[in-house]
């Protein structure tokens, strides 16, 4: 950069252009993207078993939720297959269906196109009782919609070892691999900023009685509100602490001294503040977004793999 | 941006040459930008129109127009406006109740009830959806359909629905009571085959009547 002319702007173009194209579309190790595969229909497993139970009761025949109602919740163009299931049998047919997406994913077996259908039925259950939704959910369906871009199961996968067993190639890196894990770095830091600007609409994110609030709900994971009623500062300290994890997150995706160090922090840094905000889901989810970034499983020297 | 890039991988002009294996086509980037920002420009739209605080016309119509068929169709119109609590009793824990009209004594149904975890979440977020919907009148769309839904389950044709909210004790305020806020109330019955709900509103949102002060009260005050 600094041998550049400062004062000739098509330089300065086409150094964006080469970022842009480097960012987007230099060939990248599909692992990571492998990693976040198995993360992600992991944890699209355990949402749909919390549909499971109470599925007939919400979306059956004569269940809470019918489908007109759903369709007033829904946003315009919405849709749902699951619209289709009018009986019982077809609802459970679809909905095995569903898992059989997300189990064919997690295991790597014809994996983008079963990210794309898992995204699909995902979407669809979503739309079915859009008010039954968490952020967990939300997280999800980007986390599907990235993966469905990306040859998310040329690795640590059964595609991968069928290939292996018919004499194929080492892994290769690909540029479809970039763009979906540029796709996972865009939306890890835009969710991050969204929810630091919703919560420091707030009140109690400024005068720190926020971890208070959290903490004396019903549905709370952990009971901190004896900590938090012997000591102010603490319950003030988890609050800021929340907020400018957030920011520090959104913002250290983005440079290289401090990606790899953020990325790790938010490994165990999200799974907490859902813990402690009652969402651990959700804080799982936030947590794959970091994997690529966070590297754990490369050594130092080996970060990526070259084309072939 | 860039110095996150640097170490990315291969030679800085490896896409104006003859494409290595691995990378794409200059015909296949060129398509590949143009979604990705498109994709940029909606996923800006749609924090910006999801946002809490509302959102500009023009944004809502360039969205709407332009983006929605396929972002609300994937799942993706979101903001992601995740703002976890404001302290107000809003974001307290909510709970649904269906009760048999015609016997009050029958054992009601109580949800989350004994759920766990994410399952409880899921019908917090059904009770919430009553209770913060009542003003549109969505909320009452969901009770009816609670309520129809009940019938099976309770065996009659006529039910109540509540929303309970369970309260959030301040940390320097008095002790928790327990007690759940009854924040919804509904009869749900099928009449004819036709679907009645009848909402039962709260005392305290009925205003007081109150008259300015006459000097005669003034005198009979102590």
């Amino acid at each position: 950069m600094t041998s550049r002319p400062v004062d000739d702007p098509s330089s300065e173009t086409a150094g964006i252009g080469e970022t842009w194209t480097r960012f987007w579309f230099a060939p990248a190790d599909a692992r990571p993207l492998a990693v976040v595969r198995i993360l992600a229909a992991a944890l699209g497993l355990l949402l749909l078993w919390s549909y499971a139970g109470d599925l007939k009761a919400w979306f059956g025949p004569g269940g809470m939720i019918p489908q007109d109602v759903a369709a007033e919740w829904r946003p315009r163009f919405g849709f749902s297959l699951f619209d289709q299931a009018t009986s019982a049998a077809a609802l459970q047919i679809l909905f095995v269906a569903t898992v059989v997406a997300f189990v064919a994913l997690f295991l790597g077996i014809g994996s983008r196109i079963a990210a794309l259908v898992s995204a699909v039925l995902w979407a669809s259950l979503l739309h079915r009782g859009p008010m039954l939704v968490g952020p967990a959910d939300d997280c999800l369906a980007v986390l599907l919609w990235c993966l469905a871009v990306g040859p998310c199961g040329r690795a640590l996968s059964i595609d991968r070892c069928l290939t292996e067993r018919a004499g194929g190639r080492p892994l290769p890196a690909s540029a479809w691999a970039r763009v979906s894990l540029g796709l996972l770095q865009v939306y890890a830091s835009a969710i991050t900023v969204a929810a630091v600007l919703a919560q420091l609409r707030g009140d109690t994110w400024w005068d720190g009685t926020a971890a208070w609030w959290l903490a004396v709900r019903a549905s709370r994971v952990v009971d901190l509100t004896p900590l938090y009623a012997g000591s102010e500062y603490l319950m003030n300290l988890v609050t800021h602490a929340i907020v400018a994890f957030e920011i520090l997150f959104s913002l250290g995706l983005w440079f290289s001294a401090t990606q790899r160090t953020i990325a790790r922090i938010g490994l165990v840094a999200w799974p907490l503040v859902g813990i402690l905000a009652g969402e651990p889901l959700w804080g799982v989810a936030m947590a794959i977004f970091a994997v690529p970034l966070a590297e754990v499983w490369q050594s130092g020297t080996s970060r990526h793999v070259q084309p072939e | 941006m860039q110095s996150t890039l640097a170490r990315m991988g291969p030679e800085k002009n490896a896409s104006r040459t003859v494409p290595s294996p691995g990378s794409l086509s200059d015909g296949l980037q060129a398509a590949a930008t143009v979604a990705i920002s498109l994709m940029l420009v909606g996923l800006g739209l749609a924090i910006a129109t999801n946002s809490l605080s509302g959102s500009s016309a023009l944004l809502g119509t360039i969205k709407s127009r332009l983006f929605s068929p396929l972002l609300a169709a994937a799942w993706l119109d979101l903001g992601f406006d995740t703002r976890l609590t404001y302290g107000l009793p809003d974001d307290a824990d909510h709970e649904l109740e269906v009760t048999s009209r015609d016997s009050p004594e029958a054992e009601p149904l109580s949800f989350p009830g004994v759920r766990r975890g994410e399952q409880a979440a899921r019908w917090r977020r059904l009770a919430r959806a009553i209770a913060m919907g009542e003003a549109d009148g969505d909320g009452s769309v969901v009770a009816a359909g609670v309520g129809r839904g009940g019938f099976d389950d309770l065996g009659v044709e006529d039910v109540v629905v509540r929303v309970l909210r369970q309260p959030l004790p301040a940390r320097t305020g008095a002790a928790d009571t327990g007690v759940a806020e009854q924040v919804y109330d509904a009869r749900v019955r099928l009449v004819g085959g036709e679907l009645q709900l009848i909402k039962d509103e709260a005392k305290s949102e009925l205003a007081p009547l109150v008259k300015p002060p006459t000097p005669r009260d003034a005198e009979a005050a102590p």
